[in-house]
């Protein structure tokens, strides 16, 4: 399998449209973070990039072979959706193990002795029913099922929702350790952005149905910058660049700026700069609108 | 290999220095091998690809090197070049700094050195 290809993306629910003509390449054997704000259209993506969910216009391939209806395609790939104790109105009253059972049934390459390996590592209680399940355990039902599905391109939406930071640990540990296993692709969308940061080997930010960037997360920290000090002097030092999410407290001002790739940031200037993490740089960028510093520097 | 990833850095400058600072302190010894990519991406919760970015500037110095399908591992003469490459740092890393400081600070030329010559610096290096 070479890659999932999404060409032309658009969705619109009623007259609302949620994606904007999205154009996305995910190659095998590595793994994507999707980060994005509520709402920014990260589970519709997902969805539609697994057939799940029709897109109203474009196209997803998996090595050239459309998605849509082709089990030859899908059978590569897996969406481990959120679990939630309902069903519509009434209570999700099936039982742990028949959820699994229901997976394996999908999902034709199912390891069944790392699905029991994994309920172990989380001590899950399969007699329960789904209804009766905390946030956590359901976040780790669609984790057992990710991984356990051993397929190609696996793709996990927001699977560290609810669990203790112990048992996210214990997640990226099971995701390291599978991935270098087997160089399976793994597509995650997460809102705990900084303790994933280190595990993505590309981020990919969807913003208000449109995808900001998609980089390699090293290769983009390594150019964001943040420079504070005196007003006059950060405006003097990041003219040309856009300033992203000032922040002011008197006459002192902060600001985030990408330089372009490869390109250190110098300046004379009587400023302080700092590496961003991944988390700040998301907020600079997604949080409000950037302004363009067109000063001389 | 035990220290704590920070945000202040690159990850793979961290590896790189993590396996530096072992070699140094002789946590890892010439000729053994050190952790694979995998290993460390395990570790510590790292893309295996970051981690490889790491050891690869170390095998570009030679204080690391490739035994084709047995590992990566640490070169005769590795300590000797890390600590020559460190010693050459430590006038950009260290003395810079500490001057650009002092100079903020109002701290002439020579109240600097009285201060380094009472920190015992000489006899240490000396011992």
């Amino acid at each position: 399998m070479s890659s999932i290809k999404a060409s032309q993306i658009v969705k619109t629910y009623g007259k609302k449209e949620v994606l904007h003509g999205i154009d996305l390449e995910l190659e095998s054997g590595k793994i994507y973070g999707l980060i994005g704000r509520n709402g920014a259209g990260k589970t519709t993506l997902l969805s539609i990039l697994s057939a799940q969910n029709p897109a109203t216009s474009g196209t997803v391939t998996v090595g050239n072979e459309p998605v849509w209806e082709n089990p030859a395609a899908l059978e590569h790939i897996c969406f481990s959706r959120e679990l939630n104790q309902m069903v519509g109105n009434t209570a999700n009253s099936m039982k742990v193990k028949e959820y699994l059972k229901i997976a394996s049934l999908f999902l034709p390459h199912w390891d069944r002795e790392m699905e029991q390996k994994l309920i172990r590592e989380f001590q899950l209680d399969t007699k329960k029913r789904i209804s009766r399940l905390s946030k956590g355990m359901l976040s780790m039902v669609t984790i057992v099922v990710a991984l356990a599905s051993k397929a190609e391109f696996t793709i996990l939406d927001e699977p560290v929702a609810g669990l203790d930071v112990v048992a996210r640990e214990t997640f990226y540990r099971l995701l390291m350790e599978e991935f270098t296993e087997s160089g399976r692709t793994f597509v995650i969308s997460t809102h705990i952005i900084e303790e994933a940061a280190n595990v993505f080997e590309e981020v990919i930010l969807l913003d208000e149905g449109n995808i900001l960037l998609k980089e390699n997360t090293e290769e983009l920290l390594e150019r964001a910058w943040y420079v504070s000090g005196r007003e006059d002097e950060v405006d003097r030092a990041t003219a040309g660049y856009t300033q992203h999410h000032a922040e002011r407290l008197g006459r002192s001002k902060g600001v985030t700026i990408l330089t372009e790739p490869g390109e250190a940031f110098v300046t004379n200037c009587d400023v302080t700069i700092q590496k961003v993490s991944l988390q700040k740089l998301f907020v600079a960028l997604c949080g409000e609108e950037g302004e363009k510093n067109d000063g001389e520097r | 290999m035990n220290e704590i990833l920070s945000q202040e850095k690159s990850i793979y400058i961290q590896i790189r220095e993590m396996i530096e600072n072992d070699i140094l302190r002789e946590i890892l010894l010439e000729e053994e091998r050190v952790p694979s990519t995998n290993e460390l991406a395990r570790a510590y919760s790292i893309n295996p690809a970051t981690a490889a970015k790491g050891v690869n500037l170390l095998v570009d110095e030679g204080i690391l090197y490739k035994k084709r399908g047995i590992g990566m591992f640490v070169a005769t003469g590795a300590k000797a070049k890390i600590m020559e490459k460190r010693k050459q740092n430590f006038y950009d890393d260290y003395v810079k700094r500490l001057v650009a400081e002092a100079r903020s600070l109002g701290i002439t030329k020579e109240e600097l050195i009285t201060m380094i010559a009472a920190e015992g610096v000489s006899e240490q290096v000396a011992g």
